[in-house]
């Protein structure tokens, strides 16, 4: 039975502690599992282990079912729509009599044969639990410590930084709960055929919460900890052998042990026993370094009459704007002129009412934030966003493109490719890192970091995703004269290599120190654009920045 | 015709019970934002408060239904000061309160059947009236199915607008780290809102109670039911939870007339998936 925990709470914690996804459906992808063996074993006589590839695929496909409004909403709105799907899972065990024997459940599951042996004790079958768990928890902790396992902590931390870097969120969320849930499926079948008798009691929401204490006892984010977990409330119960209690009672005794546990280590440990941090991996980067700021081909990115409407307010009215390549472009106006909102509509954060973005001759309308990353383009954000949980290097590392280590495929049928690029990536880091002046602290999390620090990183961050057209939201806001000083040379330096750059900034120092041209915006159109010489000079506009 | 006004009827009166309910979880959760699955087994210990006051101490029913509702505030107050507010002070994330929450709904649940068993609790039902009205049937523990929701709302709305720490309570359901700043009292304000709260969802647990009994797991499909409830109406509205309870029950009821009793959960699960597919805010939800 251990063995089944463990895979079960391994492939939980993939959900809640690598992808943040706290869904409470996981006994309910074990029950669908154990049924799908159940039925075609005792019912069709179909040998192993055909019944469990079956049940795989039906529960991954209802992974991905339930996933699909997950999509769209998040936190506890996800908790209750999987919590819903745990309920249907019940009635239809309890109802759909012909099927599931309703509340009589299955009896009398064929045993695993293999090779003309009969596994029907406890001994016998041991060693293919273990070897299957081995399997599933191989699979998980591959999944974890790849490219897509670190993009999973990435969307975990901020799901639109995520979305900036062009990462997929959607597929990387549909891939997940398809894994976990075809991995409960494993254990469900498993489960089947060494208890030989399933009913719809074995598989409530109260199984996801003992499951839940094992991945928060161990410690969520960490495979392993899920192990121990395991273990530990697995043998738990037994010692509560030794105390003369009726059965009934005894069970109710464990499961309130269960609650008070999770309660009592949240409070004291909430990391749990094995911390995160724990099993993060240690990168050594090769010594070559390749270049930053070689000479890139950007182009222009044009938004022609941008418009967009929030209820009755327009934010954007009717915007044309040119951000060159090869030149640092300002945006100014006073709060709430819709500069951010021109940002959005640029990057695919917002759909324009009206109106079309271009780049390099083509119409950005309708692509998806990662998809526009992907054409050469990408954007940082006025509150940073960063992967405070991830370590400064991951948070590079996770932005560079085209990572075959996203990619599942790769990461379970070519994992030699995915490491030698992963190697590369480490060099490639490493360099935009020292670019920046952050190599020393590449080992640290990135919640340590000073504020000008974490600036520095956003720059990374956003150099790291390969785009040439790079919009900053304020990048420079609340820097120290000194900060500033080692952070202006950057940005000149990578419009020097020929990117195309946009920055929202309030300072007007900075501004005619830096950018070549200067668009002001107010309500949401666009006033004047010109040099920032020329625009400063301005009365009427100094007059509506200062007002 | 009469068959779907009769419908109707029975979707009000489930109705109610669901807009009770969430009602109830409504008033917690859009105070604190506390996710409280542990509301489930506290609406379970109110209809064995009320059991236990009726069976054991023979108390009249009325004032068995007030011990229930005194059962369910205190518990609530309680939940709140030993378990979350620990948590609160810590600055603990959404999700490990809820986390917490779960355990408790889990540790409280069996909990309540150590101490009192598993067998259904049952307590003598008053005499029950059946009225014809026309065609359609309603009896009397159906209309005090209703007249529950319509008096405990309506004090409810007069106490969260008449009076000064009701509209503490609500500025803090509207924004809470607004009221924290204009400074309402916020640990007065949520210890309040869980026993308040807790004592609403008491009044439905009484009159499930009288109607069917109580069982320890009672408490899993209440709590469900009410987060349904406040997620279809809208997070944040207290009018929107109402009206997504009564929407279920409608739901359910008319449902029920294609599809067989048993399934009658899964029309909760639809209407769900529908709401949040359609309009994720709920269909009072703001902004």
């Amino acid at each position: 039975m251990v063995s089944l925990y463990a895979i079960l709470a391994s492939s939980f914690n993939l959900l809640i502690g690598y992808a943040g996804l706290f869904a409470l459906s996981h006994a309910a992808f074990f029950g669908v599992g154990a049924y799908a063996t159940a039925i075609l074993a005792a019912k069709f006589g179909v040998p192993f282990p055909w019944p469990m590839l079956a049940g795989i695929a039906i529960t991954a496909v209802l992974g991905v079912v339930i996933a699909l409004p997950a999509l769209r909403i998040g936190g506890d709105y996800l908790v209750i729509v999987t919590l819903a799907l745990q309920i249907i899972v019940t009635a239809v065990l309890l109802n759909w009599t012909d099927l599931t024997g309703g509340t009589d459940g299955i009896r009398a599951i064929p045993r695993v044969e293999l090779a003309g042996a009969k596994l029907d004790t406890p001994g016998t079958f041991l060693p293919l639990a273990l070897v299957v768990a081995a399997i599933c928890f191989a699979i998980a902790w591959r999944l974890g410590a790849s490219p897509f396992g670190r993009a999973l902590k990435a969307m975990r931390e901020n799901e639109a930084a995520t979305q900036a870097i062009g990462k997929n969120i959607v597929a990387m969320k549909l891939s997940v709960f398809a894994i976990a849930a075809a991995l409960a499926s494993v254990a469900g079948s498993l489960y089947a055929h060494y208890v030989t008798f399933v009913s719809a009691e074995g598989f409530t929401v109260e199984l996801t919460i003992y499951l839940l204490a094992m991945v928060i006892v161990g410690g969520t984010g960490n495979l392993v900890g899920s192990l121990v977990g395991a273990l530990i409330l697995a043998v738990l119960p037994e010692l509560l052998k030794f105390v003369d209690m009726p059965s009934d009672i005894a069970d109710k005794v464990r499961q309130m042990l269960y609650g008070l546990l999770l309660i009592v280590m949240l409070r004291l440990r909430p990391q749990g026993l094995l911390p995160e941090s724990a099993s993060a991996h240690h990168y050594h980067a090769p010594p070559e370094r390749p270049p930053v700021d070689t000479q890139v081909v950007a182009a222009a990115l044009e938004g022609r009459g941008l418009e967009r409407w929030f209820g009755g307010i327009v934010a954007v009215a009717g915007l044309d704007i040119t951000i060159e390549p090869g030149r640092i472009t300002g945006l100014i106006g006073p709060n709430g002129a819709g500069k951010t909102t021109a940002f959005n509509l640029l990057t695919g954060f917002l759909q324009p009412d009206r109106g079309e973005v271009r780049y390099r001759g083509r119409s950005l309308n309708g692509l998806k934030p990662h998809q526009i990353v992907h054409q050469g383009v990408a954007r940082s954000f006025q509150d940073l966003k960063l992967f405070t949980g991830l370590t400064v290097l991951e948070n590079v590392l996770v932005a560079l493109p085209r990572q075959r280590g996203d990619q599942l495929l790769y990461v379970y049928f070519a994992p030699w490719l995915v490491r030698r690029e992963e190697r590369d990536n480490l060099a490639r880091a490493m360099a935009i890192l020292e670019f920046v002046g952050l190599g020393a602290r590449a080992a640290d999390l990135a919640a340590d970091l000073s504020y000008a620090e974490e600036k520095l990183l956003v720059v990374a961050r956003l150099l790291a995703t390969g785009a040439e057209a790079l919009l900053f939201d304020e990048p420079l806001s609340g820097l120290a004269p000194n900060a500033l000083a080692k952070i202006l040379p950057l940005f000149k330096r990578l419009a020097g290599s020929g990117r195309t750059l946009c920055i929202i900034e309030h300072n007007l120092d900075v501004i005619r120190e830096l950018c070549d041209r200067v668009v002001f915006l107010d309500e949401g159109r666009k006033l004047a654009e010109g040099s920032s010489e020329d625009l400063m000079h301005d009365p009427e506009l100094s007059e509506r920045y200062f007002k | 015709m009469d068959l779907l006004a009769q419908l109707v009827i029975n979707g009000l009166v489930n109705g109610s019970h669901y807009a009770l309910l969430g009602l109830a979880f409504a008033v917690i959760f859009g105070t604190t934002r506390i996710t409280h699955f542990a509301f489930g087994p506290i609406y379970a210990l109110s209809a064995y408060g009320c059991w236990f006051a009726a069976a054991t101490l023979s108390a009249p029913l009325w004032l068995a239904v007030v011990a229930g509702i005194a059962t369910g505030a205190l518990a609530g107050a309680l939940t709140y000061l030993v378990v979350y507010r620990p948590f609160e002070r810590e600055g603990s994330p959404p999700l490990v309160i809820l986390i917490a929450s779960l355990g408790l709904f889990i540790l409280l649940e069996n909990a309540i059947g150590v101490v009192f068993g598993t067998d259904t609790k049952v307590v003598p039902a008053p005499p029950s009236g059946v009225f014809l009205w026309g065609p359609l049937v309603i009896t009397s523990a159906q209309l005090a199915q209703i007249a529950a929701l319509v008096l405990v709302a309506g004090a409810l709305g007069a106490y969260l607008t008449r009076t000064r720490f009701g509209k503490a309570v609500l500025a803090m359901t509207d924004n809470p780290e607004m009221a924290r700043v204009i400074g309402i009292d916020t640990l007065r304000v949520s210890v309040v809102a869980f026993a308040l709260g807790s004592a609403i969802a008491a009044v439905p647990a009484c009159l499930i109670l009288v109607k069917d009994g109580a069982t320890a797991h009672m408490g899993f499909i209440a709590v469900f039911m009410a987060f349904v409830a406040v997620v279809v109406g809208g997070v944040g509205s207290l009018r929107g939870a109402v009206a997504g309870g009564l929407a279920l029950g409608l739901v359910e009821s008319t449902g029920m007339a294609k599809i067989p009793t048993e399934w009658q959960n899964s029309i909760a699960f639809v209407l769900l998936f529908v709401v949040l597919l359609v309009r994720p805010r709920g269909l009072f939800g703001g902004r």
